[in-house]
């Protein structure tokens, strides 16, 4: 496997706050890996040290193998990149700002692709920027990268601001471009998406990369979030190895169950008459939660 | 470093897509203001004799301090009159020109996160920046081409060819410097504000000494600042080139360090720190009027000191006018007409007008940053709160009032002071009663605004144009036949010029009358409408 972006020990501080403490990690040609973290965690930081944006302190970054900060122009007439924060300017139209990202790359626009990316993320290209909700204007950006035929995307929480529909919409396209071959840097806290999408993920917390791996290798420790409600008692559930943090309300039990034990738990329940069952799938918190209980009982 | 500038043309013609109506405008404004000083002088000053008496009244170091230092005096044609008169107020006005131009190319555009997505597609480093300042040189080319080109057709056998270029060359330098500054500045503040502040804080402090450098004496001063040092190109009378190839050598040093700094520095950093800010809002700040006040208050600041020092300035040179004027009949008789009233008390009572037409400048402000609050969708946020648009406005009303208030008590006091400080025999009270005159016109100017906010959201900004115009019937008023029934259409025009006139409780009444009855009005107009 060739390593598109390869990052390895790259440190930045700010002033005094150190933002990025020696941040490795890689991504392979054609694979997307999930880079997920609380907000100020350092993605957006490392995201634009990638993209030459900001000048890393001390390690090495490259995408082709090329430094990220020497030979920025070079890498980004293969990289696409979409913010968490797309601004434009007021007085041109979203349609314009799209033809414009996509003449500077210097490729010849494929029309077809951008009209058809337009239909389906349902953007109206006519009208000015001012008049953009954040989502429509993150929807440029996107058609912008998408149209754009690139080799790596960096995505930086490019669904903030769009609408569960159009959500779906990104991820069909950006299994498209991977389909074709191409690598994709994802930032996210949404775990969901990244579940859903990412072969593997990098975890960043306060700077420092705490984990990495696929997902499977990090299911072990997500745990899914049940309420239960049955005719009969159940609060000896307490006892039980699989279920975490339980509490009863009347007749209504929550609980945190480990992933890997529904099998155990499902069998457990039958007796007990269930009137209603609901799992929440594990949100990044508690994946977070999860990890720090884990490092700390190993150490 | 090639590499650095990768795409700058595509870049560059892309801003001037999205610049060129903005840039067609001022150029508009400037040539306007070239052509008023050129056809007015030909027009109005055609006879000698009435140029040599106008010469004469000019060699006192209060209209030095207006104008610049006297030059061409001995034989003070057209083309000399134009050097004297239009050069400093031509320069404030280019410069603030291209210090906005470059505002908004760089740091504004940082600030919005614009530039982040800009270089991360294969544009170099510095393609935008030099695209800004590929503007920067086109805008003042066009400048200078076209003053050139006016002053040559529309001026008289003393205005020169020479002297055209030259003066044309001196106007786009002087953009050119000044956008060369705010290059620097955008490179040291992390946000468009602390950028422009900076750049005009520059000019502030180079109108400064060249007033102190012009009227003081201290000729020294005059050539360290970049608009004394051009004005020392006296087109039309010596035709200096020098300060010429000094102004074009400290451009191209500010346009290179500051692309030097940019290539060093991280995007959306700024090279001066940014300090940490509360972690709670104090009890102050929940109040309507204490939110208000800390999102004006840097600027305000600001905007004191700078009028008091302008004040002080002014208020130093007057002594000095009796001094130069006694004894002198013919020209206190040419200037007031009649010998019972001083010159110096013209002079305090035009540089009331200035000093009250700058107040209005942060007065203006405080109600069109409602507008601004708008426009980057706030204000819902805090009318969706349980306040009323009429509760909203009233507090940027009465805000701006009570600046408007202060500002005028301070600056006849600090404009007074200096002035009994340097020995000139006037009461104070006098001095302060002068300033707080012109307050009835600041009103209107507030009603206007509101009106404006109100009914007109999109053309708030057309104030300025309004204030501009206020501003040119008052300062170059004494030189240019302007028509009654124009000059009536400003509210200063009509305030009595203490200490010269009696003050009038009539005009301050009626003005204080339209200025609420425009003020309600534009209320109203705020009440109704929809809220962008």
């Amino acid at each position: 496997m060739t390593k598109l972006i390869e990052v390895d020990a790259i440190e930045k501080s700010f002033g005094k706050t150190k933002a990025l403490e020696k941040v490795s990690f890689s991504v392979n040609k054609g694979e997307i890996v999930g880079f997920i973290g609380p907000n100020g965690a350092g993605k957006s930081t490392t995201i634009r040290i990638l993209l030459g944006l900001i000048r890393a302190d001390g390690g090495s970054a490259t995408i082709f193998g090329k430094d990220v900060w020497k030979e920025s122009v070079a890498i980004h007439k293969r990289v696409a990149y979409v913010p968490g924060d797309v601004n434009l300017w007021p007085n041109l139209t979203g349609g314009e700002v799209i033809d414009l990202f996509l003449s500077m790359r210097g490729a010849k626009v494929d029309k077809q692709r951008k009209e058809e990316l337009i239909r389906r993320f349902e953007f109206d290209p006519t009208k000015k920027c001012r008049a953009y909700s954040k989502g429509n204007r993150q929807k440029v950006a996107l058609i912008a990268a998408f149209a754009a035929d690139a080799e790596v995307y960096i995505f930086d929480e490019p669904t903030s601001g769009l609408d569960p529909l159009q959500e779906r919409v990104f991820q069909e396209c950006a299994k498209e471009v991977l389909a074709k071959g191409a690598s994709v840097l994802l930032s996210s806290h949404i775990l969901s998406e990244v579940e859903r999408l990412c072969d593997r993920v990098a975890i960043i917390r306060k700077g420092v990369i705490v984990e990495s791996g696929t997902l499977d290798d990090l299911r072990h420790l997500t745990r899914t979030q049940i309420t239960l409600k049955t005719k009969e008692n159940i609060s000896s559930i307490k006892e039980q190895s699989f279920a975490h943090n339980v509490s009863i309300n009347k007749d209504q039990v929550i609980f945190q169950l480990d992933s890997d034990q529904f099998d155990a738990f499902l069998s457990y329940i039958q007796p007990f008459n269930v009137l209603k069952l609901e799992s929440a799938a594990p949100k990044l918190e508690d994946l977070f939660m999860r990890h720090y209980e884990t490092v700390e009982g190993v150490e | 470093m090639m590499q650095s500038h990768a795409r700058t043309g595509k870049l560059f013609a892309f801003t001037i897509r999205k610049e060129w109506l903005k840039l067609l405008l001022w150029l508009a404004g400037c040539a306007f203001y070239v052509i008023l000083g050129a056809v007015a002088f030909v027009e109005v000053y055609g006879d000698p004799l009435e140029r040599q008496a106008m010469a004469q009244a000019m060699q006192n170091p209060a209209m030095e301090a207006l104008f610049g230092r006297a030059i061409g005096i001995d034989n003070y044609t057209i083309g000399a009159m134009y050097s004297h008169t239009m050069t400093i107020m031509g320069f404030v006005l280019f410069a603030i020109m291209s210090i906005l131009l470059v505002v908004r190319n760089t740091r504004s555009e940082e600030e919005d996160g614009i530039l982040e997505l800009i270089q991360s597609l294969p544009t170099g480093r510095l393609a935008s920046t030099t695209s800004a300042i590929l503007l920067l040189v086109l805008t003042n080319t066009l400048l200078a081409v076209m003053s050139a080109g006016l002053l040559i057709g529309l001026g008289d056998s003393s205005m020169t060819t020479e002297g055209a270029v030259l003066t044309g060359i001196l106007y786009g330098l002087v953009g050119l410097i000044f956008g060369g500054v705010t290059l620097i500045t955008a490179q040291l503040s992390s946000n468009a504000r602390g950028a422009m502040m900076l750049s005009f804080g520059v000019l502030g402090l180079s109108y400064m000494l060249r007033i102190i450098g012009d009227s003081g004496g201290f000729n020294a001063l005059s050539w360290i600042s970049p608009l004394g040092l051009l004005y020392g190109a006296e087109p039309f009378v010596e035709n200096n080139w020098f300060p010429v190839w000094v102004g074009l050598v400290l451009s191209f040093v500010l346009i290179v360090t500051a692309l030097g700094l940019k290539h060093r520095r991280d995007v959306g950093a700024g090279l001066l720190p940014d300090r940490p800010g509360k972690r709670h809002a104090s009890v102050f700040l929940k109040t309507p009027l204490g939110f208000l006040l800390k999102l004006v208050r840097t600027p305000l600041i600001v905007w004191v000191v700078a009028m008091i020092l302008l004040g002080v300035s002014y208020g130093s040179v007057i002594g000095d006018i009796e001094d130069v004027l006694a004894g002198n009949e013919i020209i206190e008789q040419i200037i007031a007409g009649d010998d019972s009233v001083s010159m110096a008390d013209q002079f305090i009572a035009m540089i009331m007008g200035v000093l009250a037409m700058a107040a209005s400048i942060p007065t203006v402000q405080i109600i069109l940053r409602l507008r601004s609050e708008e426009k980057k969708n706030r204000l819902d946020k805090i009318i969706a709160g349980a306040r009323s648009r009429t509760s909203v406005l009233s507090t940027f009303i009465l805000t701006s009032l009570t600046v408007a208030f202060i500002f005028q008590l301070l600056q006849s006091l600090a404009f007074g002071g200096a002035a009994v400080a340097m020995g000139y025999d006037i009461a104070l009270l006098d001095m302060v009663s002068a300033g707080l005159a012109y307050l009835p016109a600041m009103v209107v100017m507030i009603g206007l605004t509101v009106m404006l906010v109100g009914w007109l959201p999109k053309a708030s900004s057309l104030i300025w144009l309004y204030l501009g115009f206020a501003f040119i019937l008052l300062y170059f008023g004494g030189l240019f036949d302007i028509p009654e029934a124009v000059s009536w259409l400003s509210a200063f025009y009509h305030i009595p010029e203490m200490p010269v006139e009696e003050w009038n409780v009539w005009t301050a009444v009626l003005l204080t009358i339209i200025g609420t009855a425009l003020t309600v009005t534009g209320a109203a107009g705020f009440r109704k409408r929809d809220i962008d």
